[in-house]
């Protein structure tokens, strides 16, 4: 269960102060699966990027399962990330010099656990994003940005985190690889609870998903639900 | 992959940059290892010249010393006097004799040689000058210097003559304790020391060669103006003239020289180094200046010792500074990594690394590069630290080299010259190989081991720092490109 409480978020430009999120409220679900679509700048990243800890509020708070992140100790902070959240950055964000499987084995290497069990993880984690096994062991920069991506996802996957945060995860994947992604952001959905959260301009993703919110101007809106007449994409 | 791998991994990311990187840190640290080396083989030298120097003070008749000069002999009173002066643990009298050869004495004498104005055997003056005959004969020829030395002797009424070949005096000591002429305990390789040296007992120490020469063993007997001597023992003194010697005890060589009561020099011990400089002083006023002379066995070691300290200090400081550079070199390149992969430090944290995980890997990616610039400095220093250090000495020494140079006629009494000089020691320095030789012992396992070590905390020190600014780092910084 996440909720989200009057968040804002300004910069500072010049003189001008832009709020990329201004005054959004909303709550999930434990095991939601919800997305977020929106004009390129309208804040996604911004949102995303408070939600799971790695920026503060301006103003406003995220309660996460009845405990609040704003007043949180940054040690505590980073736990949060360790522990309970899964994020997919829109650059991937893999550490360029070491293999997909080191990539993949990080978080739980930070999580404390055995180097044994943490190959065997990432391996079977890597075979579910569909990367050719001759892969695993090859350095993050001699792979492809599908390639990548696929081993971003299953970096967020590692600690079995209760929240993912996937911006754009099927950004670079051809049609029928973002196809089986959405099938296993679904399945974790439905199968281990996981509640997710993904932006994307993926209209079929979108449609997947049990809840879908629009960001404009800072402002998010929640659509309609499932199986009504979808509002045409501004995009 | 564990935090150390990653860090290895790290710190050969760039090869070319870790080449120049470590070339750079082996210099300082091979510079730091080679001063620390010369540090302690300096170290090393003035605490051995300190001991040599020792905390003996001799005592001379006024005017007198060996078998040269003038004035009063010392006496049995004045030795007890000694003994009262402050801080002075021990006083060893000793009664120098000369002997010579009894058949060669008699052929001189036939040759109309020995009648010259100062009078008997003896040297000029000199207030011991008991020249009395042996059994045996010297283990040392006389050589030129001999030759050259003997003529002066009292024998300036000869001209004309063929001089037939001359052998030297041996020295004959009556010893207060067993110890030899400069205080220094004897060394003996046979047999026993003369028991009481107090009695006039009728034992004798050799010196080895002096025994060889005239194949006595322990038990042997000789005789010294037709007294009968036994060997009690066999002492190595490490020096020619000091092994063509013999020790008696102090009656009995008094006895011989038919003057009891009357010493030659008297050896005083003090009890630390500190205080003899002042327990001279007190010595010399005690026994007065018109009666006796008070000198420190090897005075001018002092400077050397002073301006090896000042060599001392030097490299202590250009060993600090190198290794200051060290940690200077690890803390720029460090900061300059962590500025580098800022993105990387906020995707690991962004991901959940605490900050201490983080710190430590770049502590670790230091550590990797001080222990391969270490290997490195440590070859440079091996093969640096010995020029380095006979460098250091001989360009702030120079004249405490000279003052070495000037003591090698000193040095030349072991050839056979004036008896009583003082036995050949070895110079100061002993020259530059010798300090060399020092420099290679120095270079020890610990020492190398103890100075890497303080390269490593240095670095980590070094590391520290920029290890720190990690933490200071936002996750949020993976969100914004460069
Ligand atoms: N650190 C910052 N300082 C100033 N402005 C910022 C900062 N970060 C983001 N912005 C601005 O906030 C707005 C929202 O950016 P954000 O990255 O959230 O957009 P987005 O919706 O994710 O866009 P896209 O779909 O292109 O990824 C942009 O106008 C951006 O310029
Ligand atoms: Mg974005």
């Amino acid at each position: 269960m996440i909720e989200v409480k009057n968040l804002v978020r300004a910069f500072k430009s010049g003189d001008r102060t832009i709020k990329p999120v201004n005054d959004v409220s909303f709550e999930l679900e434990q095991g939601t699966l919800a997305s977020i679509v929106g004009k390129s700048g309208s804040g996604k990243s911004t949102l995303l990027s408070l939600l799971g800890a790695l920026d503060k509020p301006t103003s406003g708070d995220v309660v996460v399962n009845g405990v609040s992140l704003a007043g949180m100790p940054d040690g505590k902070l980073t736990e949060y990330r360790r522990r309970d959240i899964g994020f997919v950055f829109q650059q991937f964000n893999l550490i360029p010099n070491l293999s997909a499987l080191d990539n993949v084995m990080l978080p739980m290497e930070f999580a404390g656990i055995r180097k044994s069990a943490r190959s065997q993880r990432a391996r079977e984690l890597l075979e579910q994003v569909q990367l050719d096994p001759d892969k695993h062991v090859r350095r993050i920069n001699r792979l492809s940005g599908g390639e990548q991506q696929r081993v971003a996802i299953a970096r967020a996957l590692a600690n079995e985190p209760k929240l993912i945060l996937a911006d754009e995860p099927t950004g670079n994947l051809d049609e029928q690889t973002g196809e089986h992604i959405i099938e296993l952001l679904s399945s974790l959905s439905r199968d281990h609870n996981t509640t997710i959260l993904v932006v994307t301009h993926d209209r079929s993703l979108a449609n997947k998903t049990d809840r879908r919110f629009r960001l404009q101007q800072g402002k998010l809106t929640e659509e309609p639900a499932r199986n009504r007449p979808a509002v045409p994409a501004a995009v | 992959m564990s935090v150390l791998a990653r860090s290895v991994g790290n710190a050969f990311r760039n090869k070319v940059r870790t080449a120049a990187v470590v070339a750079v840190l082996a210099v300082a640290i091979g510079l730091a290892l080679a001063m620390l080396v010369a540090n302690q083989a300096v170290g090393a030298k003035v605490q051995e010249l300190n001991a040599s120097v020792g905390t003996v003070l001799t005592v001379n008749p006024a005017g007198g010393q060996g078998f040269e000069g003038g004035g009063e002999p010392l006496t049995s009173e004045q030795a007890a006097t000694a003994a009262g002066v402050p801080n002075v643990t021990a006083v060893v009298g000793t009664k120098a004799l000369r002997l010579r050869n009894a058949a060669e004495a008699a052929a001189q004498a036939a040759a109309g040689q020995t009648g010259g104005p100062g009078g008997g055997q003896g040297g000029p003056g000199g207030q011991s000058t008991t020249t009395l005959t042996t059994s045996l004969t010297a283990a040392v020829d006389a050589g030129s210097l001999g030759n050259r030395n003997q003529a002066g002797d009292g024998t300036t009424g000869s001209t004309g003559a063929t001089q037939p070949a001359r052998t030297l005096p041996i020295t004959a000591t009556g010893i207060g304790a067993e110890v030899d002429s400069t205080g220094k305990a004897l060394e003996l390789m046979e047999g026993t020391g003369l028991g009481d040296y107090a009695a006039d007992s009728a034992k004798a120490l050799l010196g080895t060669t002096l025994a060889e020469k005239n194949n006595l063993k322990v038990g042997s007997t000789f005789t010294i103006n037709s007294k009968t001597f036994t060997v009690a023992g066999l002492f190595d003194a490490g020096t020619t003239f000091g092994n063509n010697a013999l020790y008696v005890t102090l009656p009995a060589a008094q006895t011989l020289a038919e003057l009891p009561g009357e010493l030659s020099t008297m050896i005083v011990t003090v009890n630390s180094m500190e205080n003899v400089d002042s327990t001279k002083t007190a010595l010399q006023s005690a026994l007065g200046t018109d009666k006796a002379d008070v000198t420190q066995g090897q005075r001018n070691l002092e400077t050397a010792v002073s301006s090896l300290d000042s060599v001392k200090n030097i490299s202590l400081v250009a060993f600090i500074a190198a290794l200051g550079t060290a940690g200077l070199i690890i803390l720029l390149i460090m900061v300059m990594l962590v500025r580098e992969r800022r993105r990387e430090i906020g995707v690991l944290k962004a991901i959940g690394a605490p900050n201490r995980t983080i710190g430590l890997q770049f502590v670790l990616e230091a550590l990797v590069l001080v222990a391969l610039g270490s290997v490195v400095g440590a070859a440079i220093a091996s093969f640096a630290s010995g020029s380095i250090a006979s460098a250091l000495v001989s360009s702030s020494t120079g004249t405490t080299t000279a003052t070495a140079g000037q003591r090698g006629p000193g040095l030349a009494g072991a050839a056979g010259g004036f008896p009583g000089g003082v036995p050949g020691q070895g110079g100061p320095f002993g020259g530059a190989s010798q300090l060399l030789t020092s420099v290679t012992a120095s270079a020890s396992p610990g020492v190398i081991a103890a100075g890497i070590a303080a390269v490593f905390g240095v670095a980590i020190i070094g590391a520290l720092v920029p290890a720190l600014l990690t933490a200071r780092i936002r996750p949020i910084e993976v969100l914004r490109g460069e």
